[in-house]
């Protein structure tokens, strides 16, 4: 049925027709042949209604992102215009302008890059260590301590948002190991509370328990110490679900709002997120910048996706399905 | 190279025993076979040997020294695993220096020892092949250069050969054989399969519910089983067991069931005096197939009708029904006999064993 | 049978000092085997302490500190002091944080009620006409790319009074004066769960699609066969399959929504009259704008309460499907 649905398939098609089999006498009735027509006809509109359909919520999806294309080119006031200019008669290039030269967008870029791949970095390597030992080490009270960790799995990041907030400055007041290498306003007070979601210790502990256990216990009678076992012979092997992981830190992270909001609100070490908020003025806004701001963003992510699409679906779904 | 001791050794998974106080001792140079069927402790000895699994309790020497409390790492054995356990990330060239890498090894010796491992197993073919790229047999001996090429004290070998095919497994057996006899070096081989024990081992260990059941050379193993299980465990087809009681008339003993008598010689069957006397009353008569042969129906034999007849080229197996039992008896392959004959099965005293109501062969040697 | 040395000292000489070795005492023994014991523990904790230490500070002790302040007052600017159950009182009969939780409520309803209905329908449209897969998957899932404030950002384009392009074709078109979406309630909560979709619809696109290619050939077949057609087979054969998925999307989603914050803050900063708030916004206000620390503590404990409880309410769910299936 599911071929039969299938305008394009002719084989399909004979197949379902073949599975019924009419006899050769009643095919060559005229009401079969109106049968058959009317199946087809029916096939090809459901097909034709379905992709109406789907192709409208691709519009939904692209369209507000290609559409940011034109009020990025005009000036802010002829948005006001009536009638619309959708396509303007002079483009001008003065948003992407007073974004460089006006705001601080190329630090809010870097420190996002910043952001984002010491959380990913720093996430992989506390949950791959962390993972290898919920899955492979023996050691009392192994079980337990995996339950409590868990157990935070479900804990909203908003409803501990001001208590980590209060931690990040207490910490941050200490001696030694507080400002300037840590508290609010750093990179590594940005950086460290971003990266104790227990989901990637989780699924590292997923995957590397689906190795075979005889590869572990061959190196360690080769002689191998639990680091070269977990440097030379588990992370090779992992290599994918690090990629599923860090795509998915990564994304997670560099749309983070409201932490970087509260944690590093100063003018240095402001993220992109939190920048182009702060385009969005109470009482005045440069539409245009905001809109140029907004494709600027997008624009590398959207060719980095392009390029790996597969290790993007299936990073997201890793959060969902690994579970 | 090195003797193993094992003492009092104990593993319990839960409140299960799996080894259950078992003492061995394996001298230097020795290739002992752990035999049993699954789940009677072999496999875990070996991986107590090896340090993957703590013991319960007793105690593991290797050389001269207590390896008990010594990390899997540094008790410098090496394990051929069931399924091989080859990196499969690593070239075989890699997969062999692994353990010489990890010693710190110098590059140029590594690159030695690697060919000439390579070369006692005839895998300098494919060096530099991916494990998934060979096929059983060579990922075989790839693991086994693996374990060799570091030279390790002691072999520890689980099952590496129930996954080849029967031909390959012939021939494996016969190499594994040899390569035992070039390094000389301790050899401890699980298997569950009775010919690989008999062919392979200098000695046999067999094994039950994590007890040791007999320790000893083959053919004192086949010839003289210590028990019951041992005795139908070695041998295809087993050992027929006849079930019946044991009495003293005068100065005589004899073995009584329904329909037969026999007068047990202890000269004979080789069983002290007093073992006799302390077994009175249910005792089971045990002989192998090849020990019996069918006698004509005057002799003084068990007597029974036959059931089923098994041709096997070589030899005719004959399955006769005595009473409730039935026992297979081995006759040459022309054998004139056919289904419902009634005939009496003969056998030699002095092949025959006694076990008593314990289970335990009254048998001396 | 017997387990006595006699076996191994059948023809085989003994090492004596190796048997030597053998002699160590029960106490010896003990001591040994617990200091061996205790290895594994001091190699485990090299592995683990980078994250459990990240995992103490950064998640266990703030929700410990979180319940803690939620009955005190006070604690981040101001010095903290105990007030009991004060601050739990207080959050039952305020009227703002009861709007809040009715809103975000509102809105996890009816955000994962469409996304979800139009997901699956959409996933079944994909599944059954399989040209052009990759095309739809790799759209749909786009917007995902954008971080949820860029979201909002963008529809302000499309929904803007002035010049959203909602407005501007109404108004072409059937010269409309236009609908005022963010500026008037209910519109901008509608506004901000359109938002939402739009950014979430492909992920759960992807992931029907995903659980319904998952169903086994065969049992299409056999449906096939039944006669099942179109929606009847539908339901027979995909829902059982998709249930255990759904239910578990479930969590994942009331989990998400319930944290709803960003394109509030962008797109309405929860006007107009608290009618976009939600639990979120209301903890942000509340600790860095009013400095009311204490409701924001305790309304920081109730969404972890609620958010526990719909979670294992889900779960529990889902075991009992699974337990009603075997």
């Amino acid at each position: 049925m599911f071929l039969a649905f299938r305008p394009w398939k002719k084989e399909g098609k004979l197949n379902y027709m073949d599975a019924v089999r009419p006899k050769e006498s009643l095919k060559s009735s005229p009401s079969y042949a109106r049968g058959k027509s009317r199946y087809i006809f029916a096939n090809r509109f459901r097909a034709l209604f379905a992709y109406l359909v789907l192709l409208f919520f691709v519009a939904f999806a692209v369209g507000p992102v290609l559409y940011l294309i034109s009020p990025a080119l005009r000036d802010s006031i002829s948005l006001f215009d009536y009638p619309p200019k959708i396509i303007p008669d002079e483009p001008t290039l003065d948003n992407f302008r007073f974004l460089f030269d006006s705001t601080r967008y190329l630090s809010w870029a870097l420190n996002t890059i910043i952001y984002a791949a010491g959380t990913t970095i720093i996430s992989l390597f506390t949950n791959v260590l962390a993972g290898y030992a919920f899955a492979r080490l023996q050691f009392p009270g192994r079980n337990l301590l995996f339950f409590l960790v868990l157990s935070t799995l479900m804990v909203p990041v908003a409803a501990v948002l001001a208590p980590t907030y209060l931690m990040v400055r207490e910490i941050g007041e200490l001696p030694i190991i507080g400002r300037p290498f840590f508290g609010l306003d750093t990179y590594l007070g940005l950086i460290l509370p971003c990266t104790v979601s227990p989901l990637g210790v989780f699924m590292m502990r997923q995957f590397i328990s689906t190795l075979p256990v005889g590869l572990y216990e061959a190196a360690r009678l080769d002689g191998a110490s639990e680091w070269r076992i977990l440097f030379k012979i588990v992370l090779p092997l992992i290599k994918p679900a690090l990629v599923v992981l860090g795509i998915f830190v990564f994304m997670i992270t560099w749309a983070n709002f409201l932490w970087p909001l509260v944690a590093a609100s100063g003018d240095d070490y402001r993220v992109l997120t939190v920048g182009i908020a702060s385009l969005k003025g109470q009482f005045v806004t440069h539409w245009g910048v905001l809109a140029a701001a907004s494709l600027m963003t997008l624009i590398p992510v959207t060719i980095v996706f392009l390029f790996f699409q597969k290790w993007f679906v299936q990073a997201s779904m890793a959060g969902a399905l690994k579970q | 190279m090195a003797e193993v001791i094992l003492k009092r050794l104990v593993k319990t998974f839960g409140s299960v025993p799996a080894v259950d106080d078992v003492s061995l001792q394996i001298p230097d140079g020795e290739f002992l076979v752990l035999l049993g069927p699954s789940g009677c402790g072999k496999s875990t000895i070996l991986r107590l040997i090896a340090g993957l699994e703590d013991a319960t309790s007793g105690e593991i020497v290797i050389g001269d020294e207590l390896v008990n409390f010594i990390d899997p790492t540094r008790r410098n054995l090496a394990m051929v695993f069931q399924n091989y356990a080859l990196y499969p990330h690593m070239s075989v060239r890699k997969n062999v220096a692994f353990p010489l890498e990890t010693a710190k090894m110098p590059r140029h010796k590594i690159t030695e020892a690697v060919s000439k491992a390579a070369a006692m197993l005839e895998i300098d073919e494919f060096l530099d092949r991916l494990p998934e790229q060979l096929s059983g047999g060579q990922r075989q001996r790839v693991a086994l250069a693996r374990a060799i090429v570091r030279e390790p004290k002691i072999f520890l070998m689980d099952e590496p050969l129930s996954n080849l095919d029967a031909k390959l497994r012939l021939q494996t057996r016969i190499e594994l054989m040899s390569l035992h006899e070039r390094l000389g070096i301790t050899t401890i081989y699980v298997t569950h399969d009775q010919i690989e024990a008999m062919t392979m081992g200098q000695r046999i260990a067999v094994l039950h519910e994590g007890r040791l059941q007999q320790v000893g050379p083959p053919t004192e193993v086949y010839d003289v089983p210590a028990n019951k299980f041992v005795a139908t465990f070695m041998g295809a087809p087993p050992m027929n067991l006849m079930d019946g009681e044991l009495q003293q008339s005068d100065a005589n003993w004899m073995f009584i069931r329904e329909g037969y008598r026999l007068q047990v010689d202890q000269e004979q069957m080789r069983i002290a005096q007093s073992a006799l006397a302390n077994a009175v009353g249910e005792v089971s008569l045990g002989v192998r197939p090849e020990d019996m042969r069918l006698g004509d129906l005057g002799s003084n034999g068990l007597p029974g009708i036959v059931r089923f007849l098994e041709p096997i080229g070589s030899d005719l197996y004959v399955t006769v029904s005595v009473e409730s039992h039935s026992v297979q008896v081995r006759m040459p392959p022309k054998t004139k006999v056919s289904i419902g004959d009634k005939v009496k099965i003969e056998f030699d005293l002095g092949k025959a064993h006694l076990f008593d109501s314990s289970q335990n062969n009254l048998r001396l040697s | 049978m017997s387990k006595s040395p006699d076996y191994f000292n059948s023809g085989v000489p003994t090492g004596q000092e190796a048997w030597a070795k053998l002699e160590l005492s029960s106490q010896e023994y003990r001591k040994n085997a617990s200091r061996y014991r205790l290895r594994y523990l001091t190699r485990a904790s090299g592995f683990l302490a980078p994250y459990m230490i990240l995992w103490l500070a950064f998640l266990a002790i703030p929700v410990g500190w979180a319940i803690f302040l939620s009955f005190n007052d006070g604690g981040v600017l101001d010095p903290r002091y105990w007030v009991g159950f004060d601050n739990w009182a207080r959050t039952f009969d305020d009227s703002e944080l009861t709007q809040v939780v009715i809103n975000t409520s509102l809105f996890v309803v009816l955000a994962i009620t469409i996304v979800f209905g139009l997901a699956i329908f959409l996933a079944s449209l994909i599944n059954n006409h399989r040209r052009g897969e990759n095309f739809f998957k790799v759209t749909l899932y786009f917007p995902l790319l954008a971080p949820p404030i860029l979201g909002a950002m963008i529809w302000h384009f499309m929904l803007h009074f002035d010049f959203g392009i909602v407005n501007l074709i109404t108004r072409g078109l059937f010269g409309w004066e236009g609908v005022n979406f963010l500026g008037k309630n209910p519109t901008a909560l509608f506004a901000i769960i359109a938002v939402e979709i739009w950014r979430g619809l492909g992920f759960w696109v992807l992931f029907y699609l995903a659980g319904l290619q998952s169903v086994p050939g065969e049992l299409l077949e056999a449906a096939k066969l039944d006669g099942a057609r179109g929606l009847r087979r539908f339901i027979r054969i995909s829902v059982p399959v998709l249930r255990p998925l759904f239910l578990f999307a479930l969590v994942i989603a009331i989990i998400m929504n319930f944290q709803l914050f960003d394109s509030v803050k962008i797109l309405t900063d929860g006007g107009p009259r608290m009618g976009t708030a939600t639990i979120v916004w209301f903890i942000y206000r509340r600790m860095f704008a009013f400095q009311d620390t204490g409701l924001a503590f305790s309304a920081s404990v109730g969404l972890l309460i609620g958010t526990m409880l719909l979670t294992l309410l889900c779960f529990w769910l889902l075991g009992r499907g699974r337990k009603r299936e075997s």
